[in-house]
């Protein structure tokens, strides 16, 4: 059993969906621990800034000269400072400062920033142009300094800190806001408010804002974290607030001056500091996961169905043996729930040097999932349990990355979908072509080159030197898919799987696209695997068709067989439902129509 | 179709243009999208627009509900000037002229429940107390297919049918009398599709709806629409009835349009394949 | 390249200028004179009018700007208010200090938050991932100047290790100079590299979720050879990004955690000339700072033209 750790399924070991409504949103802050326990210590340290003088063992300025810069004793849990104030009723009464600094600073800074970033993300044009250079000017100056600037200009106090901070931060929230405006102003549901008729103000207040209330609350979270940082380095330097106001900041500044005879004075408003940002961060976090839905998916331990034994020699009673065959393949996925959902059931199919074998199925059938087991590049937390899967006689269930590593792009070869996504969009075609003729070949970089060249020009790349030294960007859908094929091609392997590769072509260049593969069919004489869900792309293409269904096959047939007499009300139905550039109908039998009211097929 | 009769909508010599910056945005530079696009559409018809990406089909859409500018030639909807509206389009407009797109979950607010799209729209057009525009609602929903329960649901909790179900909801309530389709299949499988383009044809005869049917697959404009219009780089370069234009193609691009898509049976493949690479050979057909 | 360059310069030009107007009109913003400041509360108005003729306050604005800036081409930065001592004197004797106190940051900051988002990124999910995730959450919240000063007294102070004044210039004594730029450049280091640790994790998870893993894993490319030639080059240019902005945000720590290392840097004269409300000081502080900001940035962004084709100028 192998899964990959690499790929565009890797990385995501969780399951994602937008939240919708707070019931969701409560449902997922409930299952994430770190989010809650920092939630209650936060909750904590507020109520300890609230009920400060009730907490509070002493009145924070009041001295005690009889015990100055006394240890932790009965007296002085935390013992006390050169003036002999107590410093846990300072560490208290600072709390409240640092809330209300912070709470005040990040709304000043979201007063400025958010209409700034509505108004230059909605109206974009010179307002954006001018708006965006000034963000990019603001961002020259480090937020400290524009911190010691605004109390040059207005002195110090907690108001003009407030201010100051505010100002410091208010840039990063503009240029969020900006930045979810502009992404939101695109989305379709914009264009489609305006052709129902809402004016602009609306548009932005009821449908723009409600949807920034989360990142605005994760950024608020993250800033309220920071402008405590921010007030503590001022208060520490002495340009914040005045000493009579107690703040953690202002105690280091008092415990560094004594940090050879006191070392230990830093300690508790340092901790202070460190505790609250710590918890405001994770809360920051915890809330972005809980938005975007990011939950991670519980690894459980498996144990797989035994690997059957190597089948013996066959005896190739057909003029060709097949090259692929799989047996009653069965692979599962782990759902976030913890139940188990069958990907594919029982699925049996084969294919012959020189074949094209047609995966046809929608979305959900499962056919993606085929192809990945045969490459054994399955996603985390999906696995093949039972069955098995020969190419050559070796069997590729169970097989261990490192033989799996040997097969690709030896023996198999794979398209996928999107033709721009395939490429690495910084390195140029050459070296990523390069890069895969090395790994199956024994070829010097000359070497490699000459023959990159050559397998471009054989899938139809003009001027094939050249352009293996442009970048992604610089070809179309259809070259670039054309260039992915090359890769494909690259260790001539025996099995090429296309898996929806021309779903996201335009007509003609599928076309051109298919007839390229099928020329390559010829010339190799490779097996081919092609999934699609277009009937179309099957009936030009393919000599045997598959048809999958929620994971089932329901019929394996020829060609013609199959569109002339399918043996399942499924495929019939699929058939009649697929309007054609030939005939004309009423009225479009849906699959519906061939479904009882129980849901069992209606079976000729 | 009568032709002496006014049009629904009459489109003549449509030029629209973008502009695209550069890796700048200080440099700007105008890209012409479309260019002398000319068609009409009548009261209860559908007219498919069929192009490749970049052929302009979707801004044409977008410049009859006057989401783009129109940089130059003229719209005219039941007799008005649609490029001289102003700024601000009025809201009958808005009434006659709704829009079905591809992606049903993108088109919808994710963070309201469904029937909201609804009510909201009977709302801006003051259609209503808000008892008589949740009725209206459910009368809508059912009319599409749907259920009362459904008006609660967010979008996040329905498959992409339901949704696209939603949306045309969305476009009928107000009784429009021109829908425009971008898409609105595309993304949709095999048997949702069928189901949505029945919909679609049977809330034409029920209501006299017009649509302008905007699409890629040629299968599908020849199933549903009554006449075709082929874009190609900003061009409308034919048109006609759909009957017409399928059997007897007179544009080249046209016929090697309908001869790159896939057909509907293996049989005669062998034969068009040949016929395609002859083609290629001969420097016919784009790269 | 040279096109990326000119490209690039044409940028930062008109940015300079912009800043210098506004920290120019700085002293419009004040309330009352600066004058006043300088004098006292109890100055009189007779004395306020004197010292602003005698400081060259009371000239139209426009002619002020237009001296300011002639003399900034120059290379001067202005008179300080109280000590009367050239402005660009000022800068450049505190400069080295905070240049290297910085760049050393820079640089114990790019190795480590590189090298922990890449370890990171590249398993995801893991104890390991998890642990350094942990450490990254930690070293964004910790106050610099707090974990300056204990590493100071732990290392410096108790053990001796460090000495407790950390400058010594490099003219002077290299070896020390570098010994003494230690703590310091841990202390930012570890700020500034938990920043980048996480930006670099998140694009490193980002780049190897694209689909072009799956197709170079299919072609039989080595996972190493993925993992670390394309997952990585994939992910650098976010990381530049955050490496800009560490640096800006690194400078304005130097001003703080100067105080804790006894640092003859820029961070000293800004505080007093911030309390003093010396203007021209102040001037010419946020000058100098922007200056190099945006000077990193351009190199950075030259950078990213490098690595990334789409952004290079057509």
């Amino acid at each position: 059993m192998t899964t990959s750790t690499i790929g565009p399924n890797a990385a995501d070991t969780s399951s994602t969906r937008q939240a919708a409504g707070l019931r969701q949103l409560w449902r997922r802050l409930r299952s994430q621990p770190v989010t809650l326990v920092s939630t209650l210590v936060l909750l904590g340290i507020v109520a300890v800034a609230v009920l400060a003088p009730l907490l509070a063992p002493y009145a924070p300025e009041a001295t005690d000269f009889d015990h100055p810069l006394s240890g932790p004793t009965a007296d002085h849990p935390l013992g006390s400072d050169e003036l002999g104030r107590d410093v846990l009723s300072q560490l208290i009464y600072a709390a409240r400062t640092a809330l209300l600094v912070a709470g005040g600073s990040v709304l000043v800074a979201m007063l400025i920033g958010v209409p700034l970033g509505l108004v230059l993300g909605y109206k974009g044009g010179w307002y954006d142009r001018i708006g965006s250079r000034g963000m990019d000017i603001a961002d020259a100056l480090p937020g400290l300094m524009i911190g010691f600037v605004v109390i040059a200009i207005l002195g110090r106090g907690m108001l003009v800190l407030i201010l100051a901070i505010g100002i410091i931060f208010s840039m990063n929230f503009a240029r969020m806001v900006r930045a979810v405006t502009l992404t939101e102003r695109k989305k379709l549901y914009v264009d489609s408010a305006h052709v129902t008729g809402l004016p602009t103000r609306d548009i932005l207040f009821r449908q723009i804002l409600p949807n920034m209330v989360g990142p605005l609350a994760v950024q608020g979270a993250v800033f309220l974290g920071n402008a405590i940082k921010v007030e503590a380095a001022l208060s520490f330097l002495g340009l914040g607030l005045p000493e009579s106001q107690p703040s953690w900041g202002g105690m280091l500044r008092v415990a560094a001056e004594h940090q050879a005879d006191r070392p230990w004075m830093a300690l508790p408003p340092g901790l202070a500091i460190l505790i609250t940002v710590l918890v405001l961060n994770l809360l920051g976090d915890g809330l972005n996961d809980a938005l975007s839905g990011r939950r991670p998916v519980r690894k459980r331990a498996r144990s797989a169905a035994p690997v059957p034994p190597p089948a013996p020699a066959a005896v190739a009673d057909d003029a060709r043996a097949a090259v692929l065959t799989v047996d009653d393949l069965v692979v599962v996925a782990d759902r976030p729930d913890g139940s188990t959902a069958r990907l594919l059931d029982r699925v049996s199919l084969q294919v012959r040097r020189g074949e094209v074998l047609g995966l046809l199925g929608e979305s959900g059938s499962g056919k993606s999932m085929l192809a990945k087991s045969i490459l054994g590049m399955l996603p985390p937390n999906v696995y093949a349990e039972e069955g098995s899967i020969r190419l050559d006689g070796q069997q590729l269930r169970g097989l261990p990355e490192r033989e799996f590593a040997k097969l690709r792009g030896r023996k198999l070869g794979v398209v996928f979908q999107n033709p721009q996504g395939n490429l690495s969009p910084v390195h140029t075609i050459g070296q990523q072509l390069c890069e895969a003729l090395r790994a199956n070949n024994e070829l010097s970089r000359k070497q490699a080159r000459a023959r990159a060249a050559e397998l471009l020009e054989l899938v139809g790349v003009d001027d094939a030197s050249r352009r293996l030294g442009q970048y992604p960007h610089q070809f179309s859908g259809g070259m670039a898919q054309r260039v992915a094929i090359a890769i494909a091609l690259a260790g001539e392997p025996e099995v090429l799987i296309l898996d929806e590769a021309t779903s996201a072509l335009d007509v003609t260049t599928q076309s051109q696209v298919l007839d390229l593969v099928l020329d390559l069919r010829e010339r190799f004489d490779m097996a081919i695997i092609n999934i699609t869900h277009d009937l179309g792309v099957a009936a030009e293409t393919c000599d045997t068709v598959a048809v999958l269904y929620h994971g089932e096959l329901l019929e394996v047939s020829e060609v013609n067989a199959l569109f002339d007499d399918p043996s399942h009300p499924y495929t019939e139905a699929l058939l009649a439902a697929h309007p054609t550039a030939e005939t004309e109908l009423d009225r479009l039998p849906t699959i519906a129509d061939k479904l009882t009211v129980d849901g069992d097929w209606i079976r000729k | 179709m009568n032709d002496t009769a006014t049009p629904l909508l009459d489109v003549r010599d449509l030029c629209v243009r973008y502009e695209t910056s550069g890796a700048s945005s200080w440099r700007r530079h105008l890209t012409t999208v479309l260019r002398d696009v000319t068609f009409r559409i009548g009261a209860g018809e559908t007219y498919g627009l069929v192009g490749e990406s970049g052929s302009g089909k979707s801004t044409t859409g977008r410049a009859i509900l006057r989401l783009a500018d129109i940089g130059g030639g003229a719209i005219t909807f039941d007799g008005q000037d649609v490029a001289t509206m102003g700024r601000r389009t009025p809201l009958a407009y808005r009434r006659d002229v709704q829009a079905v797109y591809q992606d049903p979950g993108a088109s919808l607010n994710p963070r309201h429940h469904v029937g909201r799209a609804v009510t909201d729209a009977l709302r801006r057009h003051g259609l209503g107390s808000a008892a008589e525009r949740r009725a209206r609602a459910e009368e809508v929903f059912v009319q599409v297919g749907l259920t009362a329960d459904h008006l609660t649901r967010y979008p996040s909790e329905m498959s992409g049918g339901q949704l696209q179900r939603v949306a045309i909801a969305r476009a009928l309530v107000l009784n429009p009398r021109l829908i425009v389709c971008d898409e609105a299949v595309s993304a949709l499988d095999l048997s949702t599709q069928s189901q949505i383009i029945n919909l679609l044809m049977d809330v034409q005869e029920q209501t006299g709806v017009s649509y302008l049917f905007i699409t890629h697959d040629l299968g599908v404009v020849r199933h549903v629409s009554h006449r075709v219009g082929v874009l190609r780089a900003g061009e409308l370069v034919e048109q006609g009835e759909t009957k017409a234009l399928f059997e007897a193609p007179l544009h080249e691009y046209t016929r090697s349009l309908i001869a790159a898509s896939p057909a509907s049976h293996p049989q005669g493949r062998d034969e068009r394949r040949a016929a395609r690479q002859a083609r290629r050979r001969a420097g016919v057909g784009a790269a | 390249m040279a096109k990326l360059v000119l490209y690039r310069l044409a940028f930062v030009l008109p940015q300079m200028l912009v800043v210098s107007v506004l920290v120019f009109s700085m002293t419009y913003l004040v309330p009352g004179s600066p004058a006043g400041a300088v004098l006292g509360p109890s100055a009189t108005p007779e004395a306020i009018a004197q010292v602003e003729a005698q400081l060259g306050l009371d000239a139209p604005p426009l002619q002020r700007m237009g001296e300011w800036f002639t003399a900034l081409l120059q290379g001067d930065l202005g008179t300080a208010y109280r000590s009367g001592m050239p402005v660009t004197d000022l800068i450049s004797q505190r400069l080295p200090a905070t240049l290297s106190m910085v760049v050393g940051g820079m640089l114990v900051a790019l190795l480590l938050g590189v090298g922990v988002g890449v370890l990171a990124g590249t398993r995801p999910g893991t104890k390991v991932d998890r642990l350094l995730t942990g450490g990254t959450v930690l070293g964004i919240a910790i106050p610099e100047f707090w974990l300056g000063l204990l590493l100071t007294t732990v290392f410096a102070a108790h053990l001796g290790w460090f000495p407790i004044v950390g400058w010594v210039p490099p003219s002077t004594d290299f070896l020390g100079w570098l010994h003494g730029l230690v703590l310091p450049s841990i202390t930012l280091g570890l700020t500034g590299g938990a920043i980048i640790a996480r930006q670099t994790r998140a694009a490193m998870v980002r780049s190897l979720a694209s689909p072009f893993i799956d197709t170079l894993a299919a072609a039989g490319v080595s996972r190493r050879t993925i993992l670390y030639r394309y997952g990585v080059k994939n992910a650098l240019v976010p990381v530049l990004a955050s490496a800009g902005v560490v640096f800006a945000i690194l400078i304005g720590v130097s001003f703080v955690a100067e105080k804790v290392f006894s640092f003859p840097g820029l961070g000293d004269l800004m505080l007093t000339s911030t309390i003093g409300q010396d203007f021209p000081v102040v001037q010419g502080v946020v000058l100098v700072t922007a200056a190099l900001v945006v000077a990193i940035n351009f190199v950075l962004d030259i950078s990213y033209g490098l690595i990334n084709p789409q952004a290079r100028p057509a």
